[in-house]
């Protein structure tokens, strides 16, 4: 195998699959990254089993064929080459990267020894904006769990709401409902969220299509296809914590929350929740912590409702409120051991229901 | 050292000698100048009689008859014991309010608003023993220094039956003449680590680089003792300092590679360490687990939590895992010992809720919010309120109810265990 490429565009390809590439894999073989050379097209191809990306470049081809090379260091390489043409060159168990003088000179993989990846969907799917999906995802992506031992909720559960697409994600302390209008034709399917985040950055773009299989989730675009092996487990029954009416209603400025809450961060840590007194004309705003000190503050707002005091962890707070996307926030309460709901006034396509801290 | 000397030495450690033998042989005479034992399948105490022969704490019963073939092996009547230990903490009080009771048989007193009631601090300690000695018939040593740490090792170098005090002026030069062994902390792995590095005696531990300690026993062990060695220890007597964690012990002799044994201990930790966390109105964040062998070796398992949990299911559970792990190291030994210990206590009843889901969602039990764990919570809640009204029988857990009576009572167990 034989091309010429830009460097920027050869760095650029490279490291996007890379992001599919295990840092602790226990594969060695996985280390690797695949590159493929036909009909003038190079596909680099980086997986760690579960999770796939393959992206692809148009090249000068000098002569067609295939190599894997460790994907960091190949990566890298490439990157700190002068600016310029690269040559890249595989042939007799050595794979040769020249650009514009340095060379070098690594070792290849056994190629053969590769996994099968299943890459691409089974055609069709849904058409999707991609900067809409990827703004999506993170809104909902802060509620997933990092917790291995919860895989069911280390997902982000898409599926079919009427005529929109809707993305679910919970922790057991917060559950985040996105709905996307317009995106049909979706099954219901519980993807990672470790592989939804790398969307965006690997190959989000303008126009990308969704194609949810029983075995694997398939993100495309022009830029390049992302698949991930998909969690089978039934996503617990999210619909009956959202209740239809809330008796109590605070709307505040969105910006001055999230400064409020930042302030009160400072002196909560992790662990100490930040207390909510809403009252007519507004909410507020107190934490203490013993041997510390404290910090209070007023802010302005529109309460209806019993007098009431709600605590929340200060991190999943101000994850919901900067989810939000506008300049008003509600925020619906029961009473202060049952979830509250956060949203943007006059946006109903986000919600972020919060469990309290207990006092 | 003369009385007059020790006008600077305010801290007395005041130590009863062989405790419960010698209570056991000052309730029946038959037994006094015997070598005796008290305890089950372990020697729980020996008195200064059978410790010439080598019998020691903790030893195996069978061990401490090989070393001593006449020793007397007395159950003990663990509910004289607190009592007893009881009056001599008011003796101690009676000198001075700073009364630092660090065990069921030892306390650190500071004596410094005292002396221009009752004289020197030498006088104090000499007038203590007397009147404990009169009192309650017990023999107690006592250390007098101007730290905690020199009056520690003051009253072991006293014993039995003794006390010394060390004059400011005379620290340094008493502490270095000591072997190593007496300095509070080196137990027999570090002074065999010590002993390879040509250390026996306190003063080659103070002359030897602080770095190379430290490298040797880890840096926070290395420096500790280079410290001690030196004399610098502040640590004022406290009387009442919040707990930095709340454990429980059992030892046992034998049978402890039975999974089945070893969840029934636990179980019974669990609810000795749960509901003391639970009357202090705590929980705790990480939950510590000690595996000890019939060799004497020990390896540890730790867990940091999420939330902080204080139900005895989820302090079981947790152990359990965390002691089956431990197990597995050991390589044939038999489990003689298990300890839980828990830590990074959190005062604040804070407590992150879960989502009330109708589905469990696994490992429920370490997540202290749960809508599974809360019920938890009311349970063992209900069971501490009908404890503290009718006693401790009044109410238990099947699996430990259904049991043989254990060797040693709770009563003893608590008064043991250290906050």
């Amino acid at each position: 195998m034989r091309i010429r490429a830009e460097r920027d565009d050869l760095a650029d390809v490279l490291a996007r699959a890379g992001r599919a590439v295990g840092t602790r894999s226990p594969l060695p073989i996985l280390q690797g990254i695949l590159c493929e050379v036909d009909s003038g097209v190079l596909r680099v191809t980086g997986t760690d089993t579960e999770l796939t990306i393959r992206t692809t470049l148009e090249v000068e081809v000098l002569e067609e064929g295939r190599t894997l090379i460790p994907a960091k260091l190949a990566a890298e390489a490439v990157r700190k080459l002068p600016v310029g043409a690269v040559t890249v060159n595989a042939a007799d168990g050595e794979v040769e990267i020249t650009g514009n003088g340095p060379r070098f000179r690594l070792r290849e993989l056994t190629v053969e020894d590769y996994p099968t990846v299943s890459v691409g969907g089974s055609g069709g799917g849904a058409a999707v904006d991609g900067d809409v999906l990827t703004r999506a995802l993170a809104q909902v992506g802060v509620a997933a769990s990092g917790d291995e031992a919860r895989p069911t909720l280390t997902g982000v559960l898409f599926e079919n709401e009427q005529d929109a697409l809707r993305l679910v994600a919970t922790d057991s302390y917060r559950l985040a409902v996105r709905d996307l209008e317009g995106v049909e034709g979706v099954s219901s399917t519980l993807v990672p969220f470790r592989a939804l985040r790398e969307v965006g950055r690997t190959i989000g773009d303008q126009k990308m299509t969704l194609d949810l299989g029983d075995r694997d989730a398939t993100f495309s675009s022009d830029r390049g296809t992302l698949t991930v092996r998909v969690i089978e487990a039934s996503f617990p029954n999210y619909r009956q914590l959202l209740p239809d009416s809330y008796p109590n209603r605070l709307v505040v400025s969105r910006a001055g929350l999230l400064e409020a809450v930042g302030r009160a961060s400072l002196v909560a840590e992790d662990h100490i929740p930040v207390r909510l007194s809403m009252h007519e004309g507004g909410v507020e705003l107190s934490v203490s912590r013993q041997e510390v000190g404290e910090e209070t503050e007023h802010l302005e707002g529109a309460y209806d409702g019993e007098d009431m005091t709600i605590a929340f962890n200060t991190r999943y707070l101000t994850d919901g409120v900067s989810a939000v996307e506008t300049d008003d926030v509600i925020i619906d309460t029961i009473d202060p051991l049952k979830p509250g709901l956060i949203r943007g006034d006059g946006d109903p396509a986000f919600r972020y229901l919060l469990m309290p801290v207990r006092l | 050292m003369r009385g007059g000397m020790a006008e600077g030495a305010p801290i007395l450690h005041v130590d009863l000698d062989a405790f419960y033998a010698s209570v056991e042989q000052l309730r029946n005479p038959a037994l006094r100048g015997k070598p005796i034992a008290v305890g089950g399948g372990v020697v729980l105490a020996a008195s200064y009689e059978a410790r010439q022969f080598g019998v020691r704490s903790a030893m195996p019963l069978r061990r401490a008859r090989q070393l001593c073939p006449r020793l007397i092996v007395v159950p003990g009547d663990f509910s004289e014991y607190g009592p007893l230990s009881e009056r001599v903490m008011d003796v101690c009080r009676r000198f001075t309010p700073l009364v630092e009771q660090i065990s069921i048989d030892e306390a650190f007193l500071d004596v410094s608003g005292s002396i221009h009631l009752f004289g020197p601090s030498a006088e104090i300690a000499a007038r203590l023993r007397h009147e404990v000695k009169d009192e309650t018939g017990l023999v107690v040593s006592v250390g007098v220094a101007r730290t905690k740490f020199l009056a520690k090792v003051a009253s072991r170098v006293a014993k039995p039956d003794g006390m010394l005090v060390v004059a400011p002026d005379d620290e340094l030069a008493f502490l270095h003449s000591l072997p190593v062994g007496l300095i509070w902390g080196v137990g027999p792995v570090t002074e065999a680590k010590l002993a390879q590095l040509g250390i026996t005696t306190v003063a080659e531990l103070a002359h030897t680089d602080r770095r190379t300690l430290e490298r040797h026993l880890g840096p926070g062990a290395g420096a500790h003792l280079h410290a001690l060695a030196w004399n610098r220890d502040p640590r004022p007597v406290v009387t009442h300092h919040r707990a930095k964690s709340v454990g429980a012990q059992s030892a046992f002799g034998g049978g402890g590679h039975d999974r089945g044994l070893r969840r029934r201990v636990l179980l019974d930790l669990a609810e000795r360490v749960g509901s003391r966390l639970r009357k202090k109105g705590r929980a705790a964040r990480t939950i510590t687990v000690r595996v000890r062998f019939d060799d004497m070796s020990s390896v540890t398992r730790s867990v940091s939590l999420r939330a902080p949990v204080a139900t005895t299911p989820a302090i079981a559970s947790i152990a359990g895992h965390l002691a089956d792990a431990g197990v597995a190291e050991s390589a044939g030994r038999d489990v003689t010992l298990l300890a839980i210990s828990t830590s990074n206590l959190t005062t604040s009843p804070h407590l992150q809720l879960e989502l009330p889901f109708a589905e469990l969602l696994g490992a429920d039990l370490l997540r202290a919010g749960s809508a599974q764990e809360r019920s938890r919570q009311g349970l063992d809640e209900a069971v501490d309120a009908l404890r503290r009204r009718f006693g401790k029988e009044a109410v238990g857990r099947a699996s430990l109810l259904l049991q043989h009576r254990r060797g040693v009572p709770d009563e003893f167990r608590d008064l043991a265990s250290k906050d």
